[in-house]
């Protein structure tokens, strides 16, 4: 089976910077999957999911898109970033209109699609997120998590088959966090595949269907949860023992 | 400004067609330069005064502060077209008093030419205002877009419209982060730290506007900010209303 998104032994340094920041990282996501990227801050999760769109290109190692190699040819770029979203920590960062349906648009018009069928575009992402009612706001008068929203059907709008999210769910309160959740569920139940990078463990125990680890630029660990929650070699090398075991304990509990 | 945006916003002609609207104003405008009369240009003030309290349902208050600031500005403009200032007494016409070794004096002719200079500047200012109150600057680009204005100037209207408020947030959180460091505790700090606040913001709208670029870039932006243009309404009435004012404008000049 070809993989939907395939980043193959990435390399990628910084300009300036005397350390990789990929050093080799390699990732398959397949159709419908529910994975979470976790590591140090620095290990390169939002490096590889720059990656991911072709935002940053690889110094060496190759990306596919359903078994494409992709190029980075302006017109083959335009494919990729329709099949491959991606969202990022500050929907602020994203939005760059002061009127909320013609940021969602942005996206579709893009795609070459026609002012009907991007209305219709942007209607359809609205209700996916909930921000029906906030169509006709100013962006600016919006508060963070109903920005999050409609950075998310912006990203939405496009259609795209994965989903990547660089630290999207920070800064946002529990009931908040269930809705956005909620809309990834949504997503995979429609075969489509949600990467979230994230520090959020409990998150990563509870609704991934499989954890990736990365620590120095590369993919150290990749596996169900309760695989990379009880190996002692993985926790230690990323840090994370000591929270793991403590967080472990809580959701177990919780869940018996 | 947040004040004026908010209104902008939040008005019962937010939906009228932008065009109605300044083409409004730009009436009024006109009128008010070429009817050169002290008169026309306070029934242009109260003409729009009026129409963006009545029909936009901007509150008094508002209004008037706003045309209050201006007005004031006005007064300390026209000062020296109304008084001169002179080391001897200044012929007849004028009359004058004086204030240590200066003679201040002014003659009629110098204080009609300055009440007919703030009434004409204060009834364009009423017409702005109107537009500016009613209309939020999203409505105005897309009038621009329709007048055929090039798109790069177009975008960068927007994305700095954006980023004024951006700059505005985050400046003012800084700001308290400074102050509760003592930042502002005495005047040489107060320089220092405002100081460095302007240095930083530059610093920061720079990563920011790079952040910016690749989120856009993930949603397929090439070099063209498009999105969907939003539907108006034509109101009949507000024509109707104009034609009145412009018609009492020229009445009010033929009578003086």
């Amino acid at each position: 089976m070809t993989a939907l998104l395939e980043m193959d032994d990435l390399h990628y340094r910084y300009p300036g910077s005397p350390a990789p920041a990929l050093n080799g990282a390699t990732l398959r996501l397949e159709a419908g999957e529910k994975v979470v990227l976790i590591g140090r801050n620095g290990s390169g999760k939002s490096t590889l999911l720059l990656h991911s769109n072709g935002i940053l290109r690889p110094q060496r190692g190759q990306v596919w898109v359903a078994g494409q190699p992709m190029s980075y040819q302006q017109r083959s770029l335009r494919e990729w970033r329709r099949q491959v979203g991606l969202i990022f920590q500050h929907p602020d960062d994203q939005l760059f209109s002061a009127s909320v349906a013609q940021d969602i648009s942005f996206g579709p018009l893009n795609l070459g699609l026609s002012e009907e069928a991007a209305r219709q575009r942007v209607a359809k992402a609205a209700e996916q997120c909930g921000v029906t009612d906030l169509l006709e706001r100013p962006t600016h008068a919006l508060s963070g998590g109903e920005k999050t929203r409609v950075a998310l059907a912006g990203v939405l709008a496009m259609e795209p088959l994965v989903l990547l999210a660089d630290e999207a769910l920070a800064n946002l309160d529990p009931w908040m966090r269930l809705q956005l959740i909620a809309i990834f569920e949504h997503l995979v139940a429609q075969g489509k595949t949600v990467l979230l990078a994230t520090h959020d463990l409990p998150l990563a125990r509870t609704w991934a269907g499989r954890v990736v680890v990365m620590d120095d630029g590369r993919v150290v660990a990749d596996g169900p949860p309760q695989h990379i929650f009880t190996d002692p070699a993985t926790l230690e090398r990323t840090g994370l023992d000591c929270v793991v075991a403590q967080a472990g304990n809580r959701i177990d509990s919780i869940d018996r | 400004m947040q004040l004026i945006d908010r209104y902008a916003y939040a008005n019962r002609l937010r939906n009228i067609d932008p065009a109605q609207k300044t083409a409004l104003a730009v009436l009024v405008i006109g009128l008010c330069l070429l009817l050169n009369r002290p008169a026309v240009g306070l029934v242009a003030t109260a003409w729009m005064g009026g129409l963006t309290v009545v029909r936009a349902g901007v509150p008094w208050a508002v209004v008037g502060r706003v045309l209050l600031a201006e007005g004031l500005f006005l007064v300390l403009a026209v000062v020296g077209v109304a008084l001169s200032f002179s080391t001897s007494p200044p012929p007849p016409p004028f009359r004058s008093f004086q204030v240590g070794a200066l003679w201040i004096g002014g003659n009629p002719a110098s204080f009609s030419l300055a009440g007919l200079l703030v009434s004409r500047a204060l009834g364009c200012a009423a017409a702005m205002n109107f537009l500016a109150l009613t209309t939020p600057l999203m409505d105005l680009v897309h009038l621009l877009r329709q007048l055929r204005m090039p798109p790069v100037l177009i975008d960068l209207i927007c994305v700095m419209y954006r980023f004024v408020f951006i700059l505005l947030e985050r400046m003012q959180r800084m700001h308290t982060a400074q102050q509760s460091r003592l930042g502002y505790a005495t005047r040489r700090a107060a320089l220092r730290s405002s100081g460095l606040l302007a240095s930083r913001l530059f610093v920061d709208a720079y990563q920011r506007s790079t952040r910016m670029q690749t989120a856009l870039e993930s949603r397929g932006y090439t070099g063209d900010l498009r999105v969907l243009p939003l539907n108006y309404r034509y109101d009949a009435r507000l024509s109707v209303l104009g034609a009145a004012v412009g018609s009492s404008l020229l009445l009010v000049w033929g009578f003086s």
